[in-house]
């Protein structure tokens, strides 16, 4: 099995189908692990946690139903194995608090949901820039 | 004897009880209930006993057996006086028919404070009277009406003592009295109408007349004769006596009228002197024990038949106003409005008392009903009542005499019944009575007839002389409100307030309704835009992602591009209604903003999103406010929007921003040389959704200036506008400086 680049967790089957198609554009060889509901995380993000395979960026929808994306940021900050890996907060909401809370709970970015797939797909092109290349040239 | 001199100045405080004189048909022997001696006896007893009455007194009283002639038995005085006692009454004893030589007579006793009064009159009356009082009552109370029992029971007296002239006084408030029912030779000159003042029958006279119920006075032109006593400054009290000799002021005013003979029976109603049948004969004319007695229970049957038809009467009166109240009940239940209900149907305020005009002045409105004053008039009076009177009800039957104005509407309004609604707001109900009676004839001035030196230097008297009509304009009076009316306004007052409460409570009850339900639509409109977008964006993103698909042809490509147009269209109006119900959910922070640097921030954003290149943004003198941050950002955005927007076609499109201070409020002004609103629509401009007609073909939502108005009014601002088609618009906002 191979190991898992970006772990993304978003209970909207059309998003998560829209993102599996912009990060294959961007990049063909990167793994992308989705989840859709915060239980499903928890279990998976254990498992990371037990097989010592970390993936290397973490995408979290900030409304899910059951643990919030929140809850789930909490979890992996709490598990000094997980706690290193970037965490992007992911939503459609623009609320300051929303923004304010996730940085507050350590999250390292919060990005709107850009609107339409074209945007995505820029969005997704910066996001792998950033914390892929530029991020490994750094490590 | 009583040494009191009466003239008109005191004649209320002659001790009419004790006389010290009779009326000389008949004497009077008074015995000292403790010895049975005589200890007073009249004069005139030597005309009737033929011996020398001081030689009677101070004996026995059964030395007068021997004058008396018992018409069946042996007749003894002392016998007679313990039955009388035995019976603590004297009368089934009275009268005691005698003869004093040849000639009968009715022994009469009563009882005084330490005497037995012994009177002695003759017996008239060759016939037995009984059977007739028995049908002279029951043809009276043939009468269904208080005033038809009064007519007949005058009908009835005349018959039974056939004395010229049968008046019914009724005492009406004041002590006034007015002729209710006359019964008259048909010669006489009418006297039913007439009003008599109080001091006509002077207080002590009225409680004599409670106390005995007749009054003869047989011929005002015979001597009285004194009664003679050993015992000094102790007047026999002649209360209960029917001899009793009659005040010299009476006399007088009974000889001034023409009147010999004079005889009246008291009417009482619930304890109280309610009037009296006063009769008059033109000649001198006594009248027999008997039928006295017999003209007493007429009165007797009269004075209770009264209270019951009074009664009766009341109580129609009292249910008619009941039903009233039922009926404007229904009607408060039924209507929309208080005021149509109380005054708009066939029964309605006026009917609450026997007024005929009323007014409700309420929720500043003044409806009337029937004869009222002019509204100005009303609204004065209607002041003056608030600052004059702090009751709930107020009445008064000579409103002129208290409130002068009235004075100019007292035709309409002498009476007036005012019940209060609501003090804070001076809402009332006023009812009105004209001015009732604009004449009354009265019998002699009822002011005090000044005393006229005599040719011997003294003072004479002499009430009413002259008999004649005194015709008096009695001023600014009107009928008077009765108890009846009272309780009845007091009944519909109660009926109104607490309708006012129940109606009151509805609205706030709908008032919470109304809020709730707002508030549930600024919730419904920010979830329903908010679910709106999620699957919208994907629309978008599914219309892009097949976009990317080399494979499809133009016509596809060209119908992809229209959904996405339309999606784009779609997030742009939910992203503004989400900005509108925002504006009305989140909690307001208010905190000095620096207007410099805010509007920097919104013309870079509203510069990114339009182009600007040849438009000129002009900032003024701008001065700080205190608000929310956010919501001025939205405020400035969306008129700095509309600025550029509608001066888009124009050559050269100037906004200019600028503020000032107008007393307590600071001013923005927001002006632009664009395209301008039709005024015709300047009440819609800021409505939701609305769009005008010359803006047709520039982008818009119709929501921003929604959200302008909904932020100035979280401020407690304003917002208003002045625009000029083709020549531009200028928008203000006011924010107060507090």
């Amino acid at each position: 099995m191979k190991t898992t680049d970006i772990f993304y967790v978003e209970d909207d089957s059309d998003y998560a189908f829209f993102m599996q198609s912009a990060v294959q554009e961007v990049k063909d060889s990167l793994n992308l692990t989705i989840v859709e509901d915060g239980m499903e995380a928890l279990a998976k993000l254990k498992s990371f946690a037990d097989s010592k395979t970390k993936p290397k960026l973490i995408l979290l929808d900030l409304n899910l139903p059951g643990l919030s994306g929140l809850d789930l940021l909490k979890f992996i900050r709490d598990i000094p194995y997980l706690k290193t890996i970037p965490v992007i907060l992911f939503s459609t909401s623009d609320n300051p608090d929303d923004v304010k809370a996730s940085i507050e709970f350590g999250a390292n970015a919060y990005l709107t949901k850009p609107d339409g797939y074209d945007n995505l797909l820029k969005c997704v092109h910066s996001v792998h820039d950033f914390w892929f290349s530029q991020h490994l040239r750094l490590n | 004897m009583n040494k009191f001199s009466v003239d008109l100045t005191n004649c209320d405080k002659e001790p009419i009880h004790i006389p010290g004189k009779v009326q000389s048909h008949g004497f009077l022997i008074a015995v000292e209930q403790s010895t049975y001696n005589i200890s007073y006896i009249s004069e005139n007893a030597l005309f009737f006993l033929k011996s020398a009455p001081e030689d009677l007194l101070e004996k026995s009283v059964s030395i007068i057996n021997k004058f008396i002639n018992p018409q069946a038995i042996e007749f003894d005085i002392e016998d007679l006086l313990k039955l009388g006692i035995v019976r603590k009454s004297f009368d089934a004893i009275s009268p005691y028919p005698i003869k004093i030589g040849d000639k009968p007579f009715y022994l009469i006793i009563s009882s005084s404070q330490n005497e037995w009064l012994l009177e002695f009159e003759p017996l008239t009356l060759q016939y037995d009277i009984q059977s007739l009082i028995g049908r002279a009552a029951s043809a009276m109370l043939q009468g269904k009406t208080v005033t038809a029992l009064l007519q007949g029971a005058a009908l009835e007296v005349k018959k039974l003592i056939n004395y010229d002239r049968i008046m019914i006084y009724k005492f009406l408030d004041g002590g006034h009295g007015e002729v209710v029912a006359e019964e008259k030779e048909p010669d006489l000159e009418p006297f039913f109408g007439l009003h008599y003042p109080a001091s006509d029958i002077p207080q002590q006279a009225r409680e004599l007349y409670k106390l005995n119920l007749t009054r003869l006075i047989a011929d005002v032109n015979k001597e009285d004769s004194p009664i003679i006593t050993f015992k000094e400054n102790q007047p026999l009290d002649l209360t209960n006596g029917s001899l009793r000799a009659v005040s010299p002021i009476h006399i007088q005013y009974l000889k001034n009228m023409g009147v010999h003979s004079s005889f009246s029976i008291s009417l009482i109603s619930q304890g109280e002197l309610w009037g009296l049948i006063a009769c008059h004969n033109y000649s001198p004319k006594f009248i027999d024990y008997k039928a006295r007695e017999g003209s007493k229970l007429i009165g007797q049957i009269l004075s209770s038949a009264l209270e019951y038809r009074q009664d009766e009467e009341n109580s129609e009166i009292v249910t008619q106003f009941k039903n009233t109240a039922n009926i404007l009940t229904a009607h408060l239940n039924r209507d929309k409005y208080l005021a149509d209900a109380l005054t708009d149907h066939d029964v309605n305020i006026l009917d609450v008392t026997t007024a005929t005009g009323a007014v409700l002045i309420f929720e500043n409105e003044i409806r009337t009903i029937g004869a009222v004053p002019t509204n100005d008039e009303i609204n004065e009076l209607a002041e003056w009542l608030k600052s004059s009177s702090d009751e709930s009800i107020f009445y008064t039957h000579r409103l002129s005499e208290i409130f002068s104005p009235a004075k100019r509407y007292k035709n309409i309004a002498s009476g007036i019944l005012a019940c209060s609604l609501s003090k804070e707001l001076n809402e009332m109900i006023i009812w009105f009575k004209p001015e009732q009676i604009a004449t009354v004839n009265w019998a002699g001035n009822p002011d005090k007839e000044t005393l006229k030196p005599t040719a011997d230097g003294l003072l004479s008297l002499s009430p009413r002389k002259s008999f004649e009509i005194w015709s008096q304009v009695v001023n600014n009076t009107s009928q008077k409100w009765l108890p009846e009316e009272i309780a009845s306004v007091l009944r519909i007052r109660e009926i109104i307030i607490s309708n006012v409460n129940k109606k009151a409570n509805e609205i706030r009850l709908l008032n919470e309704k109304l809020q709730n339900a707002y508030e549930e639509l600024d919730t419904f409109s920010y979830t329903i835009s908010h679910d709106l977008r999620t699957p919208l964006t994907s629309i978008k993103t599914y219309a892009e992602l097949i976009l990317r698909n080399k494979s499809i042809d133009e016509s596809a490509k060209k119908m992809l591009g229209r959904i996405l147009t339309g999606a784009d269209k779609m997030n742009f109006l939910i992203k503004e209604i989400l900005n509108l119900a925002r504006v009305g959910r989140s909690d307001i922070h208010f905190e000095n903003v620096d207007m410099q640097s805010l509007l920097n921030e919104v013309i870079a954003e509203v510069s990114a999103a339009y182009k600007m290149d040849k438009a000129e943004l002009v900032l003024g003198q701008l001065i700080d406010l205190k608000g929310d941050r956010t919501m001025l950002v939205q405020v400035f955005t969306n008129l700095i929007t509309n600025g550029v927007k509608y001066s888009s076609k124009v050559d050269k499109p100037k906004i200019e921003i600028s503020a000032y201070i107008d007393g307590d409020e600071t001013i923005y002004r927001v002006k632009d040389n664009g395209m301008g609103i039709d005024n015709r629509y300047y009440n819609r401009v800021f409505e939701l959704f609305k769009r005008m007609d010359n803006a047709k073909d520039i982008e818009g939502t119709g929501v921003g200036l929604a959200i302008v108005k909904r932020v100035m009014e979280r401020h407690n601002g304003r917002v208003w506008f002045e625009s000029e088609l083709n020549i531009g618009s200028t928008f203000y906002l006011a924010f107060k400086n507090k």
